[in-house]
This record gives C-alpha cells, sequence and structure tokens, in this order.
C-alpha cells in the first residue's frame, strides 16, 4: 500500500513493507494531513478483516489502560497517548464514541484503525453509539467527510468498519469494559457472546442498550432522557457483577467533569477523555489504567493549549460557527 | 465591533430555524395552544425567502448554519423561544383591559414575535428597536414580502399602524432616550425585551440603558435572556467562551464574568421585583413530560451532561417595576 501522492498505489503483500507504510501514515494522520480515499479504502478492508475475527467480547489481559469517549479531538487523543505510555509500551481499551462532534473525527479514528493494524494485541476497539450511519449524519462525521472529500465514499468505508467493532471486552475475566452500561435484555456476559453485531445498530434491544444506557440513581430500570437505552441503578449493577463474578464495569459515554467517576461502591466506573469537550465544555479527561493486581489509577488530562497559550480554548478549525446561544 | 455583534442575529436566526426545520419549534404545547401562535413555521420560511433576494450572502450563511446544528443546540433555541414567549404572553393576557400595552424589544434582530402578538393581542404596540443597518435589512424584508407586511398591517378599521421599527444605537444614551421618548408613551404597561443583548454591550453602557428605561416607564416587566459565565472556582465555561468567541469571529462578551451567576445578573435590576432561572431549571421544572418526549422524539440527544452544562450557562430573568 503507498500513500504518498506520487499518483501510482499498489498494495505490497510483504509485512516489512505493510508495516513501513503504517508507520508512513501514522506519522501523517498525527500531523492532521489529509489521507488519500483510496488508502483509507486500504486501511477500512484490512481493518474488517481484523476485527472480523474478534468475539463479541474480548479478552484482554492487564496491565491496560481503559479510555473512554474520543470525539474527534485528534490533539488530546495524542496527548491520551503520551501521558500513559502510548500504544509502544502499553495496552489500550477505547470505550467507543472515535468520532463525531470534535473537528478531526477521522484522523482520530484512522489513527486508531492504524495502531490496531500496527500493534494488533496492544490495542482494543468497542464500538460506541456514536459508531453508526445513522448518528455520524447527525453529529459532524459525515459532514467532515464531505468537507474533506467532496463525497462521501470514505464516510461509508469507515462506517464498513464500525459494524466489526466489539461489543465489549473483559480484562483478566474481572473487569467488564462496555461504552454505555448494562441492557435489561442481558443477564450474563455469554449472552452479549450470542449478539450478531455485524450490522447498524438497532434502535432497542440488548446491542442497542448495551452502547447507549447509563447508571443512574434509579430503583429499577427507568426510560433514558437520551431517546434510547435505559437508566440502570445500584441493583442492577450488583446483580450483574454477582452473576458473572466480576468486580468492575468501566464505561464511557457520559461526560463527566473530573474526568472520571466511580458509583455504586466502586462497582461502575465512568471514563471520560475528551478534555474540554466541544472545546467549550471546560472539563478534564481521564483514562484509567488497571495493573496485574486489578488495582484502578487514573491519569488526569487536560485540553491542548490554543496556540496563543490564553487558556484552553480551540484548536486551529476551519469551522465557521462556534456553538453558542447568540 | 458593531458589524460582529449585528451578525450574532444571523446565529440567533439560523438556530430557530433550524429548531423549526426539526420539528422542535412551534411547540403545538406553549406556542400554538398556550400563546395562539399560528402560522410559525411558514413566516419564518417567507422571511427565509425573502431574506435570499435582499442578500444572497447573508440568505447562504443563515441557509448553510441552519443545515448543520447539533440537536443540542436545538434544545437550547427551543427552551429560550418558548420560555420567552410564555413570559410575554401572561403579561399580556393579565393586561387585557388596558388600552395600550407596548412591547419594546431592545436589539430585535430579526425576531418575527411581532407577527403573533400583534394578531392576538389588539390592544399592544409593538416597538422593534435594533441598529439601523439590522433594522434597514429587516424592514425591507418585511415590505417586500406580502404575507409578512399584511399580517402587520394596520387594522380593518385602519387604525395607525402599532407595528414600529426604530433604528437606535443603545449605547448612546441621549439617543436612546430621545428614540423612546418620541415613539412610546410612557405611561402603558410596558414589556421590554432583551433577548441576547446585554450581553454585547459594555457595562457602563449596559447599566446606562437599564436605568434609562426603568426611569422611563411607570410600570413594566422586563424580560431578559442572557449567557452567564459562571462563578464557582473550577468553572471555566465562560473564560472559556469568551476566548473561543474572540479568536473564531472577533466577538466580545464584555459582562459575561462580571454577571456571571443568577445573583450577579439579577443585581442589574436592584429595583425591581426580580425572578431569575437559568435554562436548565427551566428544563427540569418547567417543561411538562409529554413536552419532553416529544423532543426526545425528534433527534437522539446524544449528551445530557452537555447540555445541563450549556443551559445552567444561560438565565431567564424577569424584573417588574
Ligand atoms: C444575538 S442578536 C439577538 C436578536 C434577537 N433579540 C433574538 O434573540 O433573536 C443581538 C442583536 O442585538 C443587536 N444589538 C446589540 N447591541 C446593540 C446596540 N448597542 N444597539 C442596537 N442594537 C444592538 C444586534 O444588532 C443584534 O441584532
Ligand atoms: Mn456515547
Amino acid at each position: 500500500m503507498n500513500c504518498n501522492n506520487s499518483g501510482k498505489t499498489y498494495m505490497v503483500t510483504l509485512e516489512g513493507t505493510r508495516q513501513m507504510n503504517l508507520d508512513k501514515i501514522i506519522i501523517l494522520l498525527k500531523q492532521g494531513k489529509h489521507i488519500r480515499e483510496d488508502c483509507v479504502y486500504s486501511l477500512c478492508i484490512q481493518a474488517q478483516e481484523l476485527l472480523m475475527n474478534e468475539s463479541n467480547v474480548t479478552h484482554v489481559d492487564t496491565p491496560v489502560t481503559i479510555c473512554g469517549d474520543i470525539h474527534g479531538q485528534l490533539h488530546d487523543l495524542l496527548t491520551l497517548f503520551e501521558k500513559s505510555g502510548g500504544v509502544e509500551k502499553s495496552r489500550y481499551i477505547f470505550l467507543g464514541d472515535f468520532v463525531d462532534r470534535g473537528f478531526y473525527s477521522l484522523e482520530s479514528f484512522l489513527l486508531l484503525l492504524c495502531y490496531k493494524l500496527r500493534y494488533p494485541d496492544r490495542i482494543t476497539l468497542i464500538r460506541g453509539n456514536h459508531e453508526t450511519r445513522q448518528i455520524t449524519k447527525v453529529y459532524g462525521f459525515y459532514d467532515e467527510i464531505m468537507r474533506k472529500y467532496g463525497n462521501s465514499n470514505v464516510w461509508r468505508y469507515c462506517c464498513e468498519v464500525f459494524d466489526y467493532l466489539s461489543l465489549g471486552a473483559i480484562i483478566n475475566e474481572r473487569v467488564f469494559c462496555i461504552h454505555g452500561g448494562l441492557s435489561p435484555d442481558i443477564t450474563t456476559i455469554d449472552e452479549i457472546r450470542s449478539i450478531d453485531r455485524k450490522q447498524e445498530v438497532p434502535h432497542e434491544g440488548a446491542m442497542c442498550d448495551l452502547l447507549w444506557s447509563d447508571p443512574d440513581e434509579v430503583d429499577t430500570w427507568s426510560l433514558s432522557p437520551r431517546g434510547a437505552g435505559f437508566l440502570f441503578g445500584k441493583g442492577e449493577v450488583d446483580q450483574f457483577l454477582q452473576t458473572n463474578n466480576i468486580e468492575l464495569i468501566a464505561r464511557a459515554h457520559q461526560l463527566v467533569m473530573e474526568g472520571y467517576k466511580e458509583m455504586f461502591d466502586g462497582g461502575l466506573v465512568t471514563v471520560w477523555s475528551a478534555p474540554n469537550y466541544c472545546y467549550r465544555c471546560g472539563n478534564v479527561a481521564a483514562v484509567l489504567t488497571i495493573d496485574g493486581q486489578l488495582e484502578r489509577s487514573y491519569t488526569i488530562f487536560d485540553a491542548v493549549q490554543s496556540q496563543n497559550g490564553m487558556g484552553h480554548t480551540i484548536i486551529p478549525t476551519k469551522k465557521p460557527q462556534m456553538d453558542y446561544f447568540l | 465591533m458593531e458589524k460582529v455583534v449585528q451578525q450574532t442575529d444571523y446565529d440567533a436566526l439560523s438556530c430557530r430555524l433550524a429548531a423549526i426545520s426539526k420539528g422542535y419549534l412551534p411547540s403545538v404545547a406553549f406556542q400554538v395552544q398556550r400563546c395562539n401562535y399560528h402560522g410559525y413555521k411558514e413566516m419564518h420560511m417567507e422571511y427565509l425567502h425573502s431574506l435570499k433576494s435582499v442578500s444572497r450572502r447573508i440568505h447562504s450563511k443563515i441557509f448553510r448554519a441552519m443545515q448543520n446544528s447539533f440537536p443540542v443546540m436545538n434544545y437550547g433555541t427551543y427552551l429560550r423561544t418558548v420560555s420567552i414567549d410564555i413570559q410575554i404572553n401572561d403579561f399580556l393576557k393579565s393586561h387585557s383591559k388596558f388600552q395600550n400595552v407596548q412591547i419594546i424589544n431592545l436589539g430585535c434582530g430579526s425576531d418575527l414575535r411581532m407577527i403573533p402578538i400583534i394578531k392576538n393581542f389588539t390592544n399592544v404596540t409593538y416597538i422593534d428597536i435594533d441598529y439601523k443597518d439590522s433594522i434597514e435589512m429587516k424592514r425591507k424584508i418585511l415590505d417586500q414580502n406580502r404575507a409578512l407586511k399584511k399580517a402587520l398591517e394596520s387594522d380593518d378599521d385602519g387604525e395607525t399602524n402599532r407595528y414600529k421599527l426604530i433604528s437606535c444605537d443603545l449605547n448612546d444614551e441621549a439617543q436612546t432616550v430621545r428614540t423612546l421618548s418620541e415613539s412610546t408613551s410612557s405611561d402603558s404597561p410596558t414589556i421590554v425585551i432583551s433577548e441576547c443583548v446585554l450581553c454585547y454591550m459594555d457595562d457602563h453602557a449596559s447599566k446606562q440603558l437599564i436605568s434609562v428605561v426603568l426611569d422611563i416607564y411607570k410600570t413594566g416587566i422586563w424580560i431578559s435572556y442572557d449567557p452567564i459565565g459562571g462563578s464557582k472556582f473550577s468553572d471555566r465555561f465562560g473564560i472559556i467562551m469568551q476566548s473561543n468567541l474572540r479568536e473564531s469571529r472577533h466577538l466580545e462578551m464584555p459582562t459575561l464574568m462580571i454577571y456571571n451567576s443568577k445573583e450577579t445578573y439579577s443585581s442589574r435590576f436592584a429595583n425591581c421585583n426580580v425572578e431569575i432561572k437559568d435554562m436548565w431549571d427551566i428544563f427540569e421544572n418547567d417543561i411538562p413530560k409529554e413536552e419532553i418526549s416529544r423532543l426526545k422524539s425528534l433527534q437522539f440527544l446524544d449528551e445530557v451532561e452537555e447540555l445541563k452544562i450549556m443551559q445552567t450557562h444561560y438565565v431567564l430573568l424577569k424584573a417588574s417595576w
């Protein structure tokens, strides 16, 4: 595969050349440079082949760093890797929501895909509720691709990859990782394994709930204010932990001003990894590292500084409007 | 600076148009049933249509902005719009016996509220005030559009027009006093509206404006909607907002961090009887369940916490005197 802008592209089969090319693309992506359409296509096809063989709930060993929503904030994703060791040294689980809202959804997602292809055992990617055709059409990823490529091909290639992403992960059989939360239709982790995941996320049912639900101070399953998934409480969490013989549910999906939030006597944690979300919320971000003894440690990080060093504000961008009520 | 401030009207308008196109507005429960607004969507479409012939450039800017608005913005626009509509409507209903009630919309921009209100309340005189350029554009659009023009024309009995479009720089105290004295009556019960207007004025000018207006009118209410910067030590919303707006469009909000809480914002109306809520209070307490589930059905709201952060940084004040 050749992604330089020199005209001719060809697929190479030699593993060494493939890695060299991946490394080159990674460098380009880190700089926010344009990646050619055929190159994105090739990356997406390779990623699909790799992800296809992963199960719905992937097994992961410790030590591992769990990361929450990224939402196209490429520069902050780079900070995340810097602060937590980097993929060359550490193992990572990303809990989904790579795209939408931020200005660099494509670069963020492709960077993670390249890492996955380059270091398959060191990075696990889980699907978030934004990794769907319908949501990306509303929340920015689709528009970003139209802006950057003038057509929707690249968006389509990426959506194909979304359909192959795992739904969850389990660390040392003791920590369950999921984007949103629990579902009234799911009692055991094994039941998740039998879902046919290779599809657009449905509007209801187990697969939808896992990606959309939120923990809350509720007595039982309740309606979610988001319009999809459910709210679940301590009772549901305790039950799930006990039934599946696990000690923690690690999930993302909700903005937390402090970057992370433990609930229900530490039985559940929300990890949020997009600092100053949408360039205006003023929150810090966190990742959670689980070591060999299953001890938890959090790394907190802040948004990339704007160029003039006047506080944590915006990234250079061509976006015409800022989202405030004026 | 003046130009940059005037352009914020395009944001307000495109937000409203986006909320309309996605079905957030009009709200049947609030705007149609309670306030008796009719043809809400149609009048906005007419306005947008005529705007195109007045300025293609502005039209395409607004048209583009309304295409990509996020649900979190549509929720906020909905809250802002219906909660002001309700306040106005409640006051007018309780003052229906008065021969003349006047509404003065400071920094009116492209707000079209006057259309249903003039129709519903025959005792209302409605005065829209903004910078000269903004007023001229609005006048052109309203003049050009047959449906809108008709809706604003004098009553069947041929009485004088109850709608006035007046240009005035509200930063200019003398001009403001003169304008208001010439075109309004100080004895009539008065509703003053400032919807995202005080936030662009510097502290001194806004103080002057408030004091001048309160002096002129014997009795009335002031309905004001604005952002507040936040007063908690860890709250960075306001500072980030100021620097985002400065960097992306050279727009200043000079008092955002001065009137940064409900309390400090209310202090601007010290001699009045003040009620103030932030828009999250309103969302949580004043919007009935059925309406919330209607909103939910329009688009998936991807992040409730974000909505909360934003809406706790906007307030709606009602000051009575
Ligand atoms: C954000 S827009 C709001 C428009 C309208 N009130 C609404 O909410 O849809 C602000 C408006 O206030 C007007 N404005 C701000 N400062 C002003 C001043 N000193 N004199 C007159 N108009 C002013 C601007 O021209 C602009 O139309
Ligand atoms: Mn999410």
